[in-house]
């Protein structure tokens, strides 16, 4: 299939929510499942269209939204908490919108139980995201066909391809994102605190029409040196560490990473800062080095490319070692998930990276770093969606003050 | 917030710690893995970086009953305390096959007769049995929710200390109040001020909005009118605690209608009520009767919620009538209870309120200033 990948300016949740249930029910055909009972949150999102302000993960007994989505035909039924955040634009029928569920409470896990006695046709197969205790407690109103099957792998094989609103949405996400930290970096100087450069950026993300803050933002100062710890389980960097009450220093480097959602899409933001300091010539080595790196990569990101010829382009670039983090990736997917697949270069292994292969379509985050041991190092991170002979970019947010 | 990365103070924590082990111990559950933040939080103290929305159940933290040993997935040793070292961290993995084998190595598990998750998937409902092939898997969530329900001292001053939190940025949000200003400005405005208290975590981030019919088509966005009334629901999360206060503010009160001022007095009275209600031995079917005595209907949503680390008990609302007749107030608790009193067209006054129920009585955790008519 070769279509050219366009990121439309005004993306239409509409038409973006018929393919995504196309999709979704290509791949429960694929899997053979007849009903998905989605509670992760970004399913949700991704099933119904539905997005509202995420909450602490812990307030997932008080208000979790619920999809369920048959096989044939009609639209998915959301069981939601903010009915009035669903009726508007999302065009489900009344009687597809529903109160909230409670799954994770026994009286609510059979009340949802009986609701999908009366929605869905008896003994299909079903598969779920989540098995709370009560859910498995009142399994056999909930799933009489047998105990269900992972909605893992349906929901992860439709979302892998981005249609080209979702990528319109997803760069309005990060265009907010972007937009919310040029203010941010004019703040950073010597005596600022960490928490004031959230500060900032918490009032203007939601300024400019984000829905929710979903990562605490990371501003790391970075240490010169890896002995400087923390300690590791791997012996190698310590981030994203968690951002306190500390007061930025002179020439301190800063590790940025944040994101927000938007119309249910999650944003990232990777980037380096310094503290009222320009770039060392040594520190303007690191980025070059980062940009050759990332540059070496995105020349053998293509479709059809598979997530070993970006690491092997890496690893090359960066003389052998390698330029990511031994706990997290080189790559990761981008969408209603803040990180979800294809993941390249993680401790899945070489052998699976072999079987990545990308399609256009796809958004890749890549954040390859420079480490520098004496001298600190670079990292940040670009957003890119995957093309039949290579990429666009979705960002476009500066290095400053690094480069030219 | 301290200017470094620190775990939750040892009074806190080894309270917690001990509670956990007794509902292990009274529930015959050898090995917990845990997957919760909540959970894990509690029986570690170790702070974590925050993310919002839910997360799909993997383990993330282990506790082994015969040993009191607790292990946790951490890839550094900042924010956690010194009383698990480096050799019970075990690093971010993508693996799971690396997880199992964790899980598969730790001391202690490989005898264990009763694993107790605080959740599953059916990927774990799989793969666990292979790391615990003699072990009963059961559901520790309830283990959990026992230990949870009623707060230590130490629990009780962080909600204070989290709740202060929470009432300085709804009054700067209130400060900003005025026609044609916009939900996303307020919401932006809450925020700041909480981050500008070393507090970066929203427990909720509906954070301002216009009770009243289309807040949505609005997008927050469109300007504030002069009539609207306008919900300021606050929710942080500090040292891992929730704190949650609501007020509802009219945009301009000399433009509010007899119907908006009526709300305001029916919400009054329910607010004195519920609160009163918030004693010892009183049942969360007595808290949704004081809807019906007052002849309102409840909203909704819950209308008293546990405040803890999350996952919280008891939640209280009209959709789960048993489990509201069953939950009994008991000294130690503290919960978030809601007075809501809505016109039949969407326009709503909204007052949420912490609360300790103590032996004596209710003691109300929050301050902050109300409108009345």
């Amino acid at each position: 299939m070769t279509a050219a990948v366009t990121v439309p300016t005004e993306p239409d949740l509409g038409r973006m929510q018929h393919d995504r249930l196309t999709r979704l029910r290509h791949a429960m055909d694929q899997h053979g499942v007849d009903t998905l009972v989605l509670l992760g949150n970004s399913n949700v999102s991704y099933a119904t269209g539905a997005s509202w302000p995420l909450a602490d993960p812990g307030r997932a007994n008080v208000e979790r939204p619920v999809a369920v989505v048959t096989a044939g035909d009609g639209p998915p039924h959301l069981f939601t908490p903010f009915p009035e955040l669903a009726a508007a634009d999302l065009g489900l029928p009344e009687d597809h919108v529903h109160g909230p569920a409670y799954p994770e409470i026994d009286e609510g896990a059979r009340a949802l139980g009986r609701m999908l006695a009366e929605l869905v046709p008896a003994g299909g197969k079903v598969a779920v995201d989540e098995l709370p205790g009560p859910m498995r407690r009142a399994g056999e109103l909930l799933f009489p066909g047998g105990p269900p099957t992972s909605a893992d792998d349906v929901v992860g094989a439709a979302k892998l391809v981005k249609t080209p609103d979702e990528l319109g949405f997803l760069r309005t996400a990060l265009r907010i994102t972007e937009e919310a930290m040029a203010p941010v970096q004019v703040d950073l100087a010597p005596g600022v605190r960490q928490v004031d450069l959230t500060a900032r950026f918490l009032r203007a993300v939601f300024e400019q029409g984000a829905e929710a803050n979903i990562l605490d933002p990371i501003f790391q100062v970075m240490p010169t040196r890896l002995a400087e710890g923390p300690w590791t389980t791997h012996g190698d960097i310590a981030c994203p560490l968690v951002t306190t009450e500390q007061e930025l220093a002179e020439g301190d480097v800063i590790w940025v990473d944040t994101g927000i959602s938007y119309a249910g899409f999650s944003s990232d933001f990777g980037r380096t800062w310094l503290v009222g300091a320009d770039p060392t010539p040594r520190q303007q080595a690191q980025f070059r080095t980062w940009k050759d790196i990332l540059d070496a990569v995105l020349a053998v990101t293509r479709a059809g490319a598979t997530g070993a010829d970006l690491t092997r382009a890496a690893l090359a670039a960066a003389g052998g070692h390698k330029p990511w983090m031994e706990h997290f990736y080189l790559g990761h997917g981008l969408g209603v998930d803040s990180a979800e697949s294809p993941f390249v270069g993680t401790d899945l292994g070489d052998a699976y990276d072999e079987r990545q292969v990308l399609a256009a379509g796809t958004v890749l985050v890549l954040e390859p770093l420079v480490w520098d041991d004496g001298a600190s190092g670079y990292r940040a991170e670009e957003v890119v969606a995957i093309t039949d002979d290579g990429w666009i970019s979705l960002t476009d947010y500066p290095y400053d003050p690094y480069g030219d | 917030m301290a200017t470094e990365l620190l775990a939750d103070d040892k009074a806190l924590r080894e309270a917690r710690r001990r509670r956990a082990l007794a509902e292990m111990e009274a529930r015959d559950i050898d090995v917990l893995v845990l997957g919760r933040e909540a959970n894990a939080r509690y029986v570690t103290g170790a702070q974590r970086l925050w993310t919002a929305g839910t997360r799909p159940f993997g383990p993330g933290c282990v506790v082994v009953r015969a040993t009191g040993a607790v292990h946790l997935v951490s890839t550094w040793d900042a924010g956690v305390p010194e009383d698990i070292p480096h050799e019970h961290l075990f690093g971010i993995t993508w693996n799971p096959g690396n997880l199992l084998a964790w899980l598969g190595g730790i001391d202690g598990v490989a005898q264990a007769r009763r694993v107790g998750t605080d959740s599953l998937t059916p990927r774990f409902a799989k793969l666990l049995p292979k790391v615990f092939p003699s072990a009963e898997l059961v559901d520790a969530e309830p283990a959990l929710e026992a230990a949870r329900r009623i707060k230590t001292l130490e629990e009780v001053e962080a909600i204070r200390a989290s709740t202060a939190v929470a009432e300085t940025a709804l009054a700067a949000a209130v400060g900003g109040l005025r026609p044609g200003t916009t939900e996303r400005h307020l919401t932006g405005v809450f925020m700041e001020a909480m981050a500008r208290q070393g507090v970066t975590t929203p427990a909720t981030q509906r954070a301002v909005r216009v009770a009243g019919p289309g807040d949505r088509s609005r997008g927050g966005t469109a300007a504030i009118g002069e009539g609207d009334l306008v919900v300021f629901d606050a929710g942080v999360v500090a040292g891992g605690y929730a704190a949650e206060v609501a007020r509802t503010w009219p945009a301009s009160p000399a433009a509010l209608d007899d119907t908006a001022i009526d709300l305001y007095r029916s919400a009054g009275e329910l607010w004195d009520r519920l609160i009163g209600a918030c004693r010892p031995d009183t049942t969360g079917a007595d808290l949704l009767g004081v809807y019906e005595a007052e002849g309102r209907p409840p909203p909704p949503f819950p209308i008293a919620t546990g405040l803890g680390l999350g996952f919280d008990v008891p939640v209280v609302t009209r959709d789960l009538p048993a489990t509201a007749a069953r939950e009994r107030l008991a000294p130690g608790m503290v919960l978030a209870v809601t007075a809501h009193a809505a016109d039949g067209a969407g326009r709503a006054v909204v007052r949420k309120d912490a609360v300790l129920v103590t032996a004596e009585g209710p003691e109300v955790l929050s301050s902050s200033p109300h409108w009345r008519p």
